[in-house]
């Protein structure tokens, strides 16, 4: 295996495509995650997650388009590889007749890195008796499991899809804070899929949004925030039809008020308006959920 | 010594990223004296087991404030308080200063200003500050 250097990224994608048959799922997305990063891939319900991390994995192979993860082929993944990488599946199907203990035994046999002092410590954190059966455990302890399976091995790349789209609010925030603490180690590389914002807004640092087959945007998530804003602009006479910001996400205009969201507000654009229109603005900060709404165009 | 009134709070699905809410929250109690010169500030894994939140949100926001000067690093400690009064030479405190001088220079150009008249608009500031 190429072992990737220290600043290598752990993922690169560029123009990857995924076809199921006639369906075009994947329509090139371009995506690079640095190590160390804790990503959010943020999407719509079909935009496409989960087949991007599934032909990231290898689990499916794309149409075109060029793909590495810790440097490899994703469809020609080494042992090596596989034995750093860790994966948490949407629908986590663990054997139900199985202990706590035995089926970590079970994937410990997988890996030859395993540290089972690790595996069993985090279970005693995390509430799962050893002796329990795997069958009768909430969804959340399973979820739980399934996470402690992902990292016996000490993988420098954990990939999770839609981690928490399973379990109640309170398993949520309880599998979120589990999250955090694996967020601890900086070495470590994480990217989960969600399409619910504010799973995202505590754990990740960066953000990538996926639309209809694409990276729309990726960036760290504070810069998001500090630079999608909503303007509210008054004009003391009827705004015309053509009136318009410069890198705006969505406008809507009514009589004398125009509500705009931008990407960015330059030092000089609130003036501009100001002055070109008659008009007085207001600058809002918008939440993720708002800013994913805004660049659906359905907010 | 680790203050033991403060609490800090943060809204997550706020507009305002988190690191920006701990700054803002470190210097209104600076302002009003919850924290005071030479107080230490809870260490980064502290603050994100605390809030749950990334380690890297709190980290930013105490190096934001360290290169703003309201903190310093203390090796070995953490994140003190600087006291409020100057230190170092006049020559890099005036250093300080010229950056955020610029754009105002900058912005009373645009408005037609003359040199005078900007520093009018300074001068009238200082006076407010003192009354």
């Amino acid at each position: 295996m190429n072992a990737p250097s220290n600043d290598a990224p752990l993922i690169q994608v560029s123009g990857l495509m995924k076809n199921f048959d006639t369906t075009q799922v994947l329509k090139g997305v371009d995506l690079t995650i640095p190590r160390g990063t804790v990503t959010g891939l943020l999407g719509k319900n079909g935009s496409g997650k989960s087949t991007l991390l599934k032909c990231l994995l290898g689990l499916l192979k794309s149409s075109s388009g060029k793909a590495t993860i810790l440097g490899e082929d994703p469809w020609h993944l080494s042992a090596e590889a596989k034995g750093q990488l860790g994966y948490v599946a949407q629908e986590v199907s663990l054997y139900a007749w199985m202990r706590v203990r035995q089926i970590i035994e079970y994937t410990a046999a997988f890996y030859p890195t395993w540290n089972n002092d690790l595996a069993l410590d985090l279970a005693r954190r995390w509430e799962l008796p050893t002796e329990d059966r795997v069958g009768p455990m909430s969804q959340g302890q399973q979820q739980k499991l399934a996470l402690i399976l992902a990292l016996g091995h000490e993988p420098d790349l954990l990939i999770l899809d839609e981690p928490v789209a399973s379990l109640d609010p309170s398993a949520r925030r309880e599998f979120l804070s589990t999250l955090l603490e694996v967020t601890r180690d900086e070495n470590r590389t994480v990217l989960f899929s969600t399409h619910i914002t504010t799973d995202l807004e505590r754990v990740a640092d960066h953000v990538a949004v996926l639309q209809e087959g694409k990276i729309v945007y990726h960036d760290e998530l504070d810069d998001l925030k500090d630079s999608v804003k909503r303007l509210r602009v008054t004009s003391e006479a009827d705004l015309p039809t053509s009136f318009g910001v410069a890198n705006s996400l969505r406008s809507e205009i009514s009589g004398k008020h125009a509500m705009v969201a931008v990407t960015e507000v330059g030092p000089t654009l609130v003036e501009e308006i100001e002055s070109r229109w008659q008009a007085s603005v207001t600058v809002e900060d918008l939440s993720l959920e708002e800013i994913f709404l805004e660049m659906h165009g359905d907010a | 010594m680790i203050n033991p009134s403060i609490q800090f709070e943060v809204h997550p699905s706020s507009g305002v990223p988190i690191y920006r809410q701990l700054m803002e929250q470190v210097r209104a109690m600076i302002a009003s004296g919850q924290l005071a010169d030479g107080d230490l500030l809870p260490s980064v894994r502290q603050m994100a087991d605390e809030l749950q939140v990334n380690m890297m949100t709190v980290s930013k926001a105490w190096s934001r404030l360290e290169v703003e000067g309201v903190l310093e690093r203390v090796r070995g400690t953490g994140m003190r308080v600087t006291s409020g009064v100057a230190s170092g030479p006049l020559k890099e405190r005036k250093a300080d200063l010229k950056p955020l001088v610029e754009p105002m220079v900058t912005r009373g150009q645009q408005l037609g200003l003359t040199d005078g008249q900007i520093l009018d608009v300074v001068k009238s500031v200082l006076k407010e500050r003192k009354q």
